[in-house]
Order: structure tokens, then C-alpha cells, then sequence
């Protein structure tokens, strides 16, 4: 069998003392992160990424990805115990929540673990048995299909993350427009670099994402006054065999579901939640308990969650394209490293690949082993007050821009995108496509301007080509029915006000 | 302000203020033509179609019902002053005066003000940034 070889491989890359321990840091610090209200998994990976600079390539990446789930899971720790939604983390906020309310916060608690475990065992499988089949298909597209393909991935994204279409689209074109600030790499042109020195080599993608996703959130947290009361219910985490059965089928159907949205361009775990819950109420033995606190309630979800986690890096790691925000910064933090994913990644860097994805695994038995069983003292943290904690979140942003390059102006362009992002969520904005839109604009204007060069200048190419024609049609097929929609709730009165974000 | 208390408005008139800021300076690059576009084609079209979802958003926000704007001047104004005192600060005196700033002012937007409390959190920050200097070896300016 190919796959396992390839992942007896990976295992053999993984497994040194080294990557363990770089796994074991990851997990543990992005839960504890993932904790912290206002800082979700964008937030938290922003924030620890410099700590991976100094780190070998492989267990840097390792690393990468043990803060991403890490942070997934710190998330849906603070959404059950406290009711603390995160974006990515609202479906937990219902039944799990309702959990804590019965004193089953344990329980509760435990489910989510060992459901996020089944998920992502799936999703392992799925990703190594997919990614290097997609990354030979993706070896066939043009410049012309690539530029398709990440308006694609625009759309959809803005359709998924903000729930507006021309929302989350002006957003996407804002990150695209400050992705050019910068040297253009055709003509040698400075652009929009007002003539300061630093941003000749372009905005830092840290300045970007600690600005408006850590200070920005963390500005408006501190306007909100309010300080949470910590969580100091006990916590029994030990389920009885039938409550354990009941968590099965549950969580294999979220790991189904979950695997399968999470490949999908815009797709990813906020969405994979919401189906597998949905589903669950329609399909579980149990379907009458579920929002009233039923194991259910938590183990579809957190499943479909881990598993969309995991598989949302096929398409990074294959195709070259991120699927949405989080695997954006990803991809940014992959080139920081000097990989550049893509379909060239799995055959020339097979170790990293491989070691990536048994690494994934291995995270899942930390998560399983260490935080779940460590969960009533990483949530300690919640006794420390936000007025002490906003203060020391700011301060690892400066260190964290700073260490870039180790060069304070960077600390007054993130300074500056901390205000933007601010302004942005006042506004009802949802920064994140932002991000998606600021690391594809280089290679969205590289693809446009190769396509043009290529079709002398004539537009049909991307009309003409069977895969770039497709995908804009479904882009036309998608704005259309926004327009329809919306068309409609203007002659059924005036539209309802979006609530406050 | 009337339109002040309309955020839909507000929002589409801040993203035409983007589209239009970056559309002006991609006019001052080479546009090029089709069969070579210069440095300002992509720009300058990915700055209309922003001008364009804008414009729609004014227009959408007369059929939608008005939505106020919450938006605390002090606590940001607080918070970007503590960033930049730290960066000016660490740069040109050291990286330990900007800590001591940074924790000082930025905690003016908190609920509750303790200088007791704020020594407390500048000596513990300043001590992880000294490990973080000595042992991760990051390049921190600390005296």
C-alpha cells in the first residue's frame, strides 16, 4: 500500500525527539492562546508565529500546525465552560454549554476530545490518500485557471465567512490592493510605498494579521467592559460506557462530513459545524435532546470541526491555493519558511509532506492525552483579569512584530493596521477575507497579467479555457442569486438590519 | 452627523475612500495596454471593482434599516498612543522604558487604573522579554 508507506515514512520524520517536542509546544501553547477571549485561531497563530523563526523547517511547521488545533480545541473549551463564542467556535456555544448548565462540564469536555481525536484520525486518512492525486490535477491548470480559481475561492469565502457576498468580496479586494504595496516584481515599480524605505519590500503579513485580527479585537473587547467570571465548577471527566457509545456514531458522522466540506474552496471548519449539527438533529437516535445539552450536540460538531481542520490543508498543500483566512496565514507562514506549497511541494519536499501529516496525528494524541486531562488548569488562566491580560497581549504583539525584522517601524505599520481592523469591526466588517485577499493579490496579478501575456492581450481565454470557464460561470451563478435574493427582500419591505457585530 | 448613525452607509462610503486612494496613485504608474499591462492595470482595476461594491453598499443602505456605529475614540486613540510611545521609545532610548509606557498607558482604557498592579505587569513582561532575549536569542534592545 502506497499510503502507508508514504505515512510510515512521515511517522519515521515525525517521530524524533525534536518535532515531538515542537508538536507538544504547539498543541499546548495554542490551547491556552485559543483560551483567551477575542483571540481566535487567525489571532493566535499570528501571535506565535515568530516564535517558529528560529526553528528548523519541519519542526517549525509542525509546530505551525499544532497552534492551529490547539487553538481549535482552546476554542471550544471557552465556548462550553464560559459560553465564549468565537467565531469559530459558535455551534459548541449551544449544547456544550447547556452541558455546563446540567454539571456535565467533564463530559462535555471529554466528548469534545475524544470526538475532535475520531475526526481528525479521518481527516489523516483522507488528506494522504487525496492531496497527492489533487496535486497531479493541479500540475494540468493555467495561469488563467489559477486566476479563476482564487476569484472562486473569493467568493466563496465571502459568501461563507461574512454571509454578504459584496461584504466579504470589498474586503477580499482590500487585502488584494495592500498586497501591492510593495516593489512589483514585472516592472521593478515602486508601488504605494510613499516613499517610505520600508515598505519597499511590502507590508509584513505579522503587521497584517496582528493588527487586525490581535489589536483590533483587543480594542474592542477592552471598549465592551466586561470581565468574565472564571469557571470553577468541577470537572469529572470520565464517561460511563453508554454515554462513551453514544459518542460514536455522532462523531463518525462529523468526521464524514466534516473531511468533505472542509476540501471545498471557502469551506473549512466554521461551516462544517454548522452542517454536522444540523445533520445530527435530523438523523441522530437522539435528535429530541440535542440543544438541550445531548452528547451528540458536541461530538458531531467537534468532530466535523477537527476533521475540516485537518483537510482544509489538501487544497493549500496540493493545488498551492488557501481555502480561507487561516490557511492563508498558513501559506504565508509556509514561504516565511521558504516552501512554497503547491503541487511541487509533496515531490520535492516528500519529508516535510509526509512528516506534516503523521505529525497532524500525532497532534491529536497530545490534544487527547495532555490537554483534555489538563483542561482544569489551563483554564486558570481565566483567573487572570482582562485588565492585566490586554497589556501583556499588546506587548507579545510589539515583541512579535518587532523580531520580524527586527525594526520598530514595523511596530507602527501594525500600530496601523490595528486601527483599520478596528474600524473595520465597528463597521460590521469581518476583517478575515482580508487576509485571503492580501496573500493571493500577488500571485492573483502574477496569474492575470501571465494569462493576458499569454492570450495576446484577449480576454476569452478565461472564457474559452474548459476550467477557468466553469469556474466563472459558477461566479456568475453565485452573484446572480445574491442579486435575486436580495431583490426579493427589497419587495417583501425593507430588509431586515444585520444584528450588531 | 447624520451619517454617523447609518454604519451600512458609513461602510460603503470608507470602502470608496480605499478604492479611491489606491485607484489615484495606480493613475500615477504605467497602465501599459492589454497585450502588456504596466505596474497600474491590476491595481487600478481591482481599486474600481472595490469602487463598485462600495457604491452598491451606499445604494443597498438606502433600503436597509439604519444600524448605529459604536466607536470608542478614547480607547483606541489610548491603545494606538501606548503602540507608537513603545516603538518610539524602544528605538531611541531603550526597549525597557517602552514596556513601562506601554503597560502604563495603555491600561488608561481599562476599566479599573492600579499603578501598583501595572509595576507588577511591566516587571513580569520585562522579565520574559529577558528570556525571551537570552533564551530564544531574539535581538530585543532592552538597555
Amino acid at each position: 500500500m502506497d499510503i502507508l508507506h508514504n505515512l510510515a515514512f512521515g511517522f519515521g520524520h515525525a517521530l524524533t525527539l525534536q518535532n515531538l517536542m515542537f508538536c507538544a509546544i504547539g498543541c499546548t501553547v495554542g490551547t491556552l492562546v485559543g483560551l483567551l477571549p477575542g483571540l481566535g485561531p487567525l489571532a493566535t497563530i499570528s501571535l506565535l508565529l515568530p516564535l517558529t523563526f528560529s526553528i528548523p523547517t519541519s519542526g517549525a511547521l509542525i509546530m505551525l500546525a499544532g497552534i492551529y488545533y490547539g487553538a481549535q480545541y482552546g476554542d471550544s473549551v471557552s465556548a462550553i465552560t464560559m459560553k465564549i463564542p468565537h467565531a469559530s467556535s459558535i455551534v459548541a456555544c449551544i449544547d456544550g454549554y447547556q452541558m455546563t448548565l446540567k454539571g456535565k462540564t467533564g463530559l462535555a469536555l471529554f466528548t469534545a476530545g475524544v470526538s475532535s481525536f475520531i475526526g481528525g484520525t479521518v481527516a489523516i486518512l483522507v488528506l494522504a490518500a487525496l492531496a497527492p492525486a489533487l496535486g497531479e490535477v493541479a500540475l494540468k491548470f493555467g495561469p488563467a485557471d489559477y486566476t479563476a480559481l482564487m476569484l472562486f475561492g473569493f467568493v466563496c469565502v465571502s459568501f461563507v465567512t461574512t454571509g454578504s457576498l459584496i461584504d466579504g468580496l470589498a474586503l477580499c479586494m482590500v487585502g488584494v490592493l495592500l498586497g501591492q504595496i510593495g516593489t512589483d516584481v514585472n516592472s521593478g515599480v515602486q508601488r504605494y510605498t510613499l516613499g517610505l524605505p520600508f515598505l519597499i519590500d511590502g507590508v509584513s503579513l505579522i503587521s497584517i494579521a496582528l493588527g487586525c485580527f490581535g489589536i483590533a479585537e483587543i480594542t474592542k473587547n477592552v471598549d465592551s467592559h466586561e470581565e468574565r467570571t472564571p469557571f470553577m465548577g468541577k470537572i469529572h471527566l470520565m464517561p460511563t460506557w453508554p454515554e462513551f457509545k453514544r459518542i460514536i456514531p455522532s462523531a463518525l458522522r462529523g468526521s464524514a462530513i466534516g473531511s468533505f466540506l472542509g476540501i471545498l474552496p471557502g469551506g473549512g471548519p466554521v461551516i462544517a459545524q454548522f452542517a454536522a449539527y444540523a445533520i445530527d438533529r435530523k438523523v441522530s437516535k437522539y435528535k429530541d435532546e440535542i440543544g438541550h445539552g445531548a452528547i451528540e450536540g458536541v461530538a458531531g460538531q467537534a468532530a466535523a470541526d477537527e476533521a475540516a481542520a485537518r483537510t482544509s490543508f489538501i487544497p493549500l498543500m496540493s493545488i498551492g491555493i488557501p481555502e480561507n483566512a487561516v490557511m492563508a496565514l498558513m501559506m504565508g507562514a509556509f514561504i516565511i519558511k521558504g516552501i512554497q506549497p503547491g503541487p511541487n511541494m509533496i515531490a520535492q519536499h516528500p519529508d516535510l509532506f509526509w512528516g506534516l501529516v503523521a505529525s497532524m496525528w500525532i497532534g491529536n494524541c497530545f490534544l487527547l492525552f495532555l490537554n483534555v486531562p489538563m483542561v482544569r488548569y489551563l483554564l486558570s488562566i481565566f483567573k487572570i483579569p482582562y485588565v492585566v491580560l490586554f497589556p501583556s497581549i499588546l506587548f507579545f504583539c510589539c515583541i512579535g512584530t518587532y523580531s520580524v525584522n527586527n525594526s520598530f517601524e514595523d511596530v507602527f505599520v501594525t500600530a496601523t493596521f490595528g486601527f483599520i481592523g478596528y474600524i473595520f469591526l465597528r463597521l460590521a466588517l469581518d476583517p478575515a477575507p482580508l487576509m485571503l485577499g492580501f496573500i493571493l493579490g500577488p500571485m492573483l496579478e502574477e496569474n492575470f497579467r501571465r494569462s493576458l501575456l499569454l492570450s495576446r492581450g484577449s480576454f476569452t481565454v478565461f472564457v474559452t479555457r474548459p476550467i477557468a470557464g466553469t469556474l466563472f460561470a459558477l461566479i456568475a451563478l453565485l452573484v446572480l442569486w445574491q442579486l435575486a435574493v436580495f431583490l426579493r427582500q427589497v419587495r417583501n419591505g425593507r430588509t431586515q438590519a444585520v444584528p450588531a457585530g | 452627523m447624520a451619517a454617523m448613525n447609518n454604519r451600512n452607509l458609513v461602510k460603503g462610503l470608507f470602502l470608496i475612500a480605499i478604492a479611491l486612494a489606491f485607484g489615484g496613485g495606480a493613475l500615477r504608474y504605467n497602465i501599459g495596454h492589454l497585450e502588456r499591462v504596466g505596474p497600474g492595470f491590476f491595481p487600478l482595476m481591482v481599486s474600481s471593482l472595490l469602487f463598485v461594491l462600495g457604491a452598491v453598499m451606499v445604494l443597498r443602505s438606502r433600503f436597509m434599516e439604519r444600524a448605529p456605529i459604536y466607536f470608542n475614540v478614547k480607547n483606541v486613540l489610548i491603545i494606538m498612543a501606548s503602540l507608537v510611545g513603545f516603538a518610539l521609545l524602544s528605538e531611541h532610548v531603550n526597549m525597557t522604558c517602552g514596556i513601562v509606557f506601554l503597560v502604563f498607558v495603555s491600561t488608561l482604557a481599562g476599566t479599573t487604573y492600579s499603578v501598583r498592579r501595572n509595576a507588577i505587569v511591566a516587571a513580569v513582561l520585562l522579565a520574559i522579554a529577558f528570556i525571551f532575549q537570552k533564551g530564544l536569542g531574539l535581538q530585543l534592545p532592552l538597555y
